[in-house]
Order: C-alpha cells, then structure tokens, then sequence
C-alpha cells in the first residue's frame, strides 16, 4: 500500500521535474508522453490503491520531512474513503485533460512548460488529497497556489493574462494566510500536525477555540474555492488555456477548500458558528454567482461564475453537516465542468478565438459531436432530472432543509433559487451558442469549423460519467443503491445528519426536478432559435450582473485605491522624499568638500614632499612642546 | 661612548635635514631618491646610538630592519625611475602631473 500511493504522488513530481530539467532537450512527442504518460500511470496507481484498500484507512508515513526538537512534520498519507475518491477522481480527470491538451497546444511552442506546470498541478492536488499531515498539506496547498499562478498567466507575454495570474494569487494567498494560522494554532494545541489525530482528538477543544479554528480554516477554503468574499479573481483565471480552466475547476484548486473543510469536518463540525457561518455564505454565493452568470457573454466566464455557485453548494453540504452530498456533487461536478470546459475549448479554438457566445450561434449544425457533448455538460449542470448534478444537488438542497436550525430553511429556499437561475444561465449559454441564430449566420459561415477530432472524443468519457454520475449514489427511492454514502458512511459526517423520510425525499425530488424542466422550456422560449436578439435585459441590471454586482469596483475603491495611495505616499513622501533626500544631501555636501580638497592634490611631487616635511615639522614641534611643558 | 651621544645626534639631524632639502629642492627623481635614502641613514644613525648610550640592543635590530627596507626601497624606486625615463623620456619630477585630482 505504501508503494502504491508513494507512486501515485511519485508519477505526476517526477515528470514535472523531468520535463523541468530536460524537457527542452527532447522531442515534442517524448514530451506530451511524459506529461500524458505520468498522470495515467498514477491514475492506475490510483485505481490500485482503491481496490485493494476497500473500505480500510491507512495511516502510513513516507519519509521524515522536518524534525526540530519536539517539532516534526513528516511526509504522511492518510488514505481512507473520502481521500481514495478524491484521488481517483483527480487523476481521471487530470489524465483526460492532459490527453485533451496535447490536441489542444498542438500549436503553441511553449508546450514543455505547459505540461511540467500541469503535472506539477496534479502532484500539489494529489498531495491535498491524500497528506496526513497539515504541514504536508499546506505544501500541496501552496503548490497548487503557485501553478494557478503560472497557468492562469500561462501566455504572460499579453499583460492582462500576467495580472490575472497575479490576481489569483494574491487573492488566495489572503484565504492561505488563515489556513497558515490555524495549522500553527493546531501545532500548540495539539502538539503535532496530523489530521487523523486532530481528528480523534477533537472532542478536548474548547468552543471558542474550535470555532476560532473553523473559521480561519473556512476563510482558508474561502480563497482556494473563491467563495464571498473572494471571488473575483476566478473569472478572471479565464485567461489561462482553457485545459487549464478546466483543471482548475473541475479536478484541482477549487474544489480544494471544500476538501479541506470533509477533511477536517470534525473540527469545523464542534462549532455550530462555523457551520451556520459557512452554510450562509455559501448559500449566498451560490445565489450571487448564479446571477452573475447570467448576464456573462463570455462562454468561459458563464463557466467561471457556474463553478463558483456549484462550489458553494459543497460548502453548504458542509455547513449543512452533510459531508458525502457535498462529496458526491464534488464529483459530478467535476465531471460535467470538465466536460464543458473542455467541449467549450472545442468552441473556442473552432471558431478561432471568439469567446462571445452572442456571436456564435448556429454550432449544432457546424459542430455536432460538441453539440451533443456539450448538452450532456448542460443537461448535468442544470440538474435536469435524472442526470449528473440532478441528484447531488437535490440531496444538498434536502439536508439543508432538514437541519432544525430555523435559518437553514432559508438557506436551502436560496440555494433551490440559485439552482433555478442555474438551469436559466446554463441553457442561455447553450441556445444562444448552439441554436440558429440568423444575425451571425455569415461571420463565420465562410471559415472552415474544425477541431481535431480527438480533441472532441475525448471529452466521450467524461459525458458518460457526467450524465451517469447520479448512478454512484443513487438515493434507493429511486432503486439506487446509494453506493458513495455506503463507502463513506463511517467518516465524520458522512451520514445525513437529520434524516428526513424516503417519501419526502421523492416528492421534494420530484418538485424540484418539476421546477428545474419548467425553468428550461422557459429559457428555450427566452433564447429560442432564430430570434435575432435573444434575452435583452434592462441595461442597468445587465451592467450590475455583468460586473459581478461591482465587486471588483468596489475592492478597486475599497482597498487597492487606499493601499495605492499609502504606497505612493510612503514611495515619493518618505522615501524619496524624505530618506532618499537626506541621503542625496549628504552625498551633495561631501561632493562640495572634495571640490576644496581637489586643489590640494596638485599631481606634482615636489608639492607633496614639501607638505610631507611641513607636517612632520608641525607634529614635531608640538611633541617637542607638549614634551617641555610636562617637564 | 668616546663621541658623546649629544654630537652624534647632531650630525643624524644635520644629515636628516641635508636629505629632506635634497629631497624637496630638486627635480630630478634619482636625486630625490638620494635624499631620502639619507635621511633614512639618518635615522639610523640615531638609532644605533641610542642604542649604546642605553645599552639596549633593539635599536642595532631596528638599523638591521631599515637597511633592508632601505635596500627595497631602492630596487624598486630605481625601477619606477627607469619605467617612467622610459614611458615620458624625462626624469623631472614636475614633468608627473597624472596624480593631479
């Protein structure tokens, strides 16, 4: 076992480094076989080690990593359910995005660096996924944090793609901050960092410290999955290649903090602030983002802000006390998002760059095998019954009602709202982009429509998956067999916390799948095919929407407005006004001294002896004096 | 001591001012050079009888330490002289301004 899972973090490093160090000495081929090649193989690793584990948890311990008197962190894995299926799932979907990128980068000639940052990527995530302990953890934490960075900002040469990926940074870096405060806080209490540990040892936190430590860890998860308040920077993460945004939302990154939080539910779970705290900002930014969404023209931001509202029913499963909803939609999610990322990647590099979904239009007929693909990502985003995000989704919005707390009620409405603006956005940016729309017809009708056909086939795999994913934990109303809830049944928080009956289970089901078709065949009429201007709305209302409700305008007065303004003051009032002018001052003053003292140094010997000799009679005369006088 | 130590230091300071005015009056580099070697002598001239009028032996060893230095001192003066008559063709020493700041 420990072999197993020290090759399945082994493959993705070595080939990050491979490629690192000798990348540019090999052939294109041997390169996009490194990257492609080393992922799939820990995805079989992957596979390996959750068929041989089961249902059992390891405890295991790769190498001594730091040992500083009673201080040790050590490289150690904590492998049980939760971790098996996120790493499975990490590395199938990383795997297919590799394969997809070598058809995608086919062109670019920076593709060394791509597929080491890549591999690099899922090392970090796959160290997420699997650390014991935190220390360890936050190395993947970082990591990943640094390769959104370099991708997100992958063709830095264009400006904005470089402040994008600074963007993104920074901004988690303020959520990684908090996370860096509750591991010390951790370390003091509980004198080492391991996680099944903390876990175990949970119960002897006092309350105000455990909700302390919940929060700092939430407000960490907060800037890893761009929940409120920090959302602004994963739009514009958009700037990367669009693989990359699909990594970064589907299989890595995002989903992060929300696997942070399963991961550490025990403690988040202590405090019932911390969960009323996490479900209310995630019920909001579903809402918010759903909203924003639906005023976006960009296909990838559409996706950007559709990622960060399913992030935020993870988080609600969470707050909500249902680790496995949040778990089981993690999946589905990252598996239709996948899909449409890379399906609308197919779009993009198809039609050469546009990314307006206003002047697309017409692809079902110009490119039907993304048509198709791309409806199963639609069909599972909007949780149209009986596929993909259907039933996870659902399960959230339930355990979220059920919870006694009377502000969850409110909770779940806002979340049953944001998920019907969800089936309006999502199928906005699918008729718009796919129907017949006779005001674009010639702009493109000329160009030749062609992606590589691999590049669509691969996506195959992930449709299935994502129109399927309600198979893996079917509710057994339906005849499931609930399969995920069984396998994570014994984690903290893997069972619904307060159950609700099965027959109020299936006609809650049935409601909301009723609403979500109905809000459909609305959107049909609102963006239906042929209608020149489809979905005009009031230009205010667009604007606000559009804009993320102001929230970048306003962190741009709020904070990077105040902060500029106490740089330049401090750079030209104190530093270069006041330290770099007394220093420029003196530096003038000794440059008038030596003027004087340039006459002196006349060149000539003779000047020089004679001043010699002066001198040596001067201080001769005085010693002769002083030497007088003590007598 | 036949001379007395008095004479003696009279004649290091006579010989040390004959230098010092060789050395600052003339032009010529060798004769500077002269100059200075003499008072050097000079002063070991004053050494080596202080040394006997005290009966110490440290300043004959410190007359030892001069004349080598001296020695040096000469080899490598008089082979800056000869590279200098070489470069400008002239032994002057107001013909030297390169020092000037």
């Amino acid at each position: 076992m420990k072999t197993i899972l020290f090759f399945l973090l082994f493959f993705p490093f070595a080939g990050s480094l491979l490629l690192a160090v000798i990348g540019r000495y090999l052939p294109r081929r041997v390169v996009e076989s490194i990257g492609c090649l080393t992922v799939l193989a820990s995805l079989g690793m992957a596979i390996l080690a959750f068929g041989s584990a089961g249902e059992k948890r390891y405890l295991l311990t790769l190498f001594d990593w730091i040992r500083v008197g009673d201080f040790t962190a050590s490289m150690s894995l904590y492998y049980d359910p939760l971790a098996a299926v996120m790493g499975l799932m990490v590395t199938f979907v990383s795997s297919l995005i590799h394969l997809y990128s070598v058809s995608f980068m086919r062109d670019d000639e920076d593709y060394v660096r791509y597929f080491c940052y890549m591999n690099l990527f899922v090392f970090s995530m796959l160290v997420i996924a699997l650390a014991d302990n935190l220390l360890f953890l936050y190395l993947g934490w970082e990591g990943v944090g640094v390769c959104s960075y370099l991708l997100i900002g992958f063709w830095y040469r264009d400006g904005v793609n470089a402040t994008a990926g600074r963007k993104a940074f920074i901004l988690t870096r303020i959520g990684d901050v908090a996370f860096g405060i509750a591991i010390a806080l951790f370390f003091l209490i509980f004198d080492q960092l391991s996680i099944f540990s903390i876990n175990s040892k949970v119960s002897t936190l006092a309350a105000g410290m455990a909700t302390l430590l919940g929060l700092l860890l939430f407000w960490g998860a907060v800037g890893k999955s761009a929940q409120l308040p920090l959302v602004v920077w994963l739009p514009d993460a958009m700037a990367g290649p669009t693989p990359v945004s699909a990594l970064i939302h589907a299989a890595t990154m995002v989903t992060a903090g929300a696997y942070l939080l399963m991961r550490l539910f025990p403690v988040i779970a202590l405090s019932q602030v911390t969960m009323i705290t996490i479900a209310t900002v995630a019920a909001l930014t579903g809402l918010f983002s759903a909203l924003a969404a639906l005023a976006q023209t960009d296909i990838k931001r559409i996706l950007a802000y559709s990622t960060i509202s399913q992030v935020s029913y993870m988080f609600l499963a969470v707050g909500a006390g249902d680790v496995t909803g949040g778990m089981v939609h993690l999946l589905s999610h990252a598996f239709f998002k996948a899909l449409l990322f890379l399906g609308a990647g197919c779009v993009i590099q198809a039609l050469h760059e546009e990314h307006d979904i206003f002047k697309m239009g017409t692809l079902r007929q110009r490119l039907p095998v993304v048509f198709w693909l791309f409806l199963a990502g639609s069909v599972s985003l909007a949780a149209i019954p009986p596929f993909g995000g259907f039933f996870s989704k659902d399960r959230i919005l339930l355990s979220t009602f059920s919870h006694p707390e009377p502000i969850y009620k409110v909770l779940a409405l806002i979340g049953e709202v944001g998920a019907l603006i969800t089936v309006l956005y999502t199928f906005r940016m699918f008729f718009v982009a796919f129907l017949k729309r006779p005001s674009v017809h010639e702009d493109f009708s000329d160009r030749d429509l062609k992606v590589p056909k691999f590049m669509a086939w691969i996506n195959l795999p992930l449709a299935i998956l994502a129109i399927s994913a309600a198979a893996i934990n079917l509710p057994s109303v339906w005849g499931g067999s609930a399969w995920l809830t069984h396998y994570l049944a014994f984690l903290p928080g893997g069972n619904i916390a307060y159950p609700v009956s099965e027959s109020l289970e299936a006609w809650v089901e049935i409601g909301s799948g009723l609403l979500n078709v109905a809000v459909l065949i609305w959107a049909y009429f609102l963006y239906r095919p042929e209608k020149p201007t489809p979905g005009v709305m009031r230009s205010s209302l667009r604007d606000l929407l559009f804009s993320g409700f102001y929230l970048d305008r306003l962190y741009q007065i709020a904070l990077v407005k105040p902060y500029q303004a106490i740089a330049k003051t401090l750079w030209l009032g104190v530093d270069e006004g006041g330290i770099d002018d007394r220093f420029d001052g003196t530096g003038t003053a000794f440059r008038f001294f030596s003027l004087g003292l340039q006459l002196w140094t006349t060149g000539r010997l003779s000047t020089y002896l004679r001043m010699l000799l002066l001198g040596l009679t001067v201080m001769l005369c005085m010693l002769a004096l002083g030497w007088y006088y003590i007598r | 001591m036949i001379v007395p130590y008095g004479n003696v230091l009279l004649l290091a300071v006579i010989l040390f001012l004959m230098g010092a005015a060789c050395a600052v009056a003339r032009r010529n580099l060798l004769m500077i050079l002269i100059g200075v070697e003499i008072m050097l002598n000079a002063g070991g001239l004053a050494f080596v009888a202080a040394s006997l009028k005290w009966q110490r032996l440290e300043g004959q060893a410190f007359v030892l330490f001069i004349f080598a230095v001296a020695a040096a001192e000469v080899a490598i003066g008089l082979a800056l002289i000869v590279h200098s008559q070489r470069r400008t063709g002239s032994v002057n020493a107001d013909h030297y301004n390169l020092m000037k700041g």
